[in-house]
């Protein structure tokens, strides 16, 4: 049970630290980490075999978004 | 949350202020890249909230299509990119 | 007064002054800023349990926006 405040904390600490980050390329750490603390927070929150193909699917989603923010930051494939 | 266990308004209020967080610096940040982590940052806030309901097959439904969003407007961001 | 209710009233109204009035005062910003009014109206619509409507609208934005993107694009290539 400890676990699930434990994970929340993680995200609202790295949620605050990646908004008062000034460089861009910085920020996406942080995104990481709270993605990573929400998606452990999903299966934590509810004990069903759902939650783990759930969680699966934000973290894939998530960490794509993340990734591609990134290429696009450092210029991408092509630029245009 | 609701129907996890009796202690769960602190969980409410943690989510809650990621969501929060995220929907204000989303209005703050002048950068375009820093808007698009602020909206990123806000679903993280709210996909808990989907999952404590219990509606599990939505949230699937629903982290696979908000990436592919944010993916669909980087499209835009790439063509001036170098000079931001 | 569910809490997802009251989060959800409270991005809303945080989204529509950020979609009004957005920061840099480009096409662009205000289609970014678009989206947190959608995350609002996801949060009230999932507290009165209106899943297919959330799945229907999360749907209708996502090809909105690429609608918008190939508006903006050709906006800005030939202004």
């Amino acid at each position: 049970m400890i676990a699930l405040y434990l994970v929340a904390a993680i995200a609202v600490f790295a949620a605050i630290r990646a908004t008062v980050e000034k460089n861009t390329g910085r920020k996406l750490p942080y995104v990481n980490v709270m993605n990573f603390a929400v998606a452990g927070a999903i299966v934590l929150l509810l004990d069903h075999p759902l939650a783990l193909v759930a969680a699966a699917a934000y973290f894939v989603g998530s960490t794509l978004e993340a990734n591609a923010i990134a290429s696009t930051y450092a210029g991408g494939e092509r630029r245009g | 949350m609701r129907g996890v266990s009796g202690v769960d308004d602190i969980l409410v209020i943690l989510f809650a202020a990621v969501a929060l967080i995220g929907a204000v610096s989303a209005h703050l940040q002048r950068d375009r890249f820093g808007k698009l982590i602020a909206v990123g940052i806000i679903f993280g806030g709210i996909a808990p909230f989907i999952a404590a309901r219990g509606y599990l097959d939505v949230l699937i439904a629903v982290s696979l299509i908000v990436p592919v969003t944010t993916i669909i407007i980087l499209l835009i961001c790439r063509r001036d990119a170098h000079d931001a | 007064m569910t809490p997802e209710f009251v989060l959800g009233c409270i991005i809303l109204i945080v989204g529509v002054i950020a979609a009004g009035f957005p920061r840099p005062m480009t096409y662009l910003g205000r289609l970014i800023s678009l989206e947190i009014p959608a995350f609002g109206l996801l949060l009230i619509m999932l507290a009165y349990d209106e899943m297919l409507a959330l799945l229907t609208f999360i749907g209708v934005t996502a090809i909105s926006t690429f609608v918008l993107v190939r508006a903006i694009e050709r906006k800005e290539a030939a202004p």
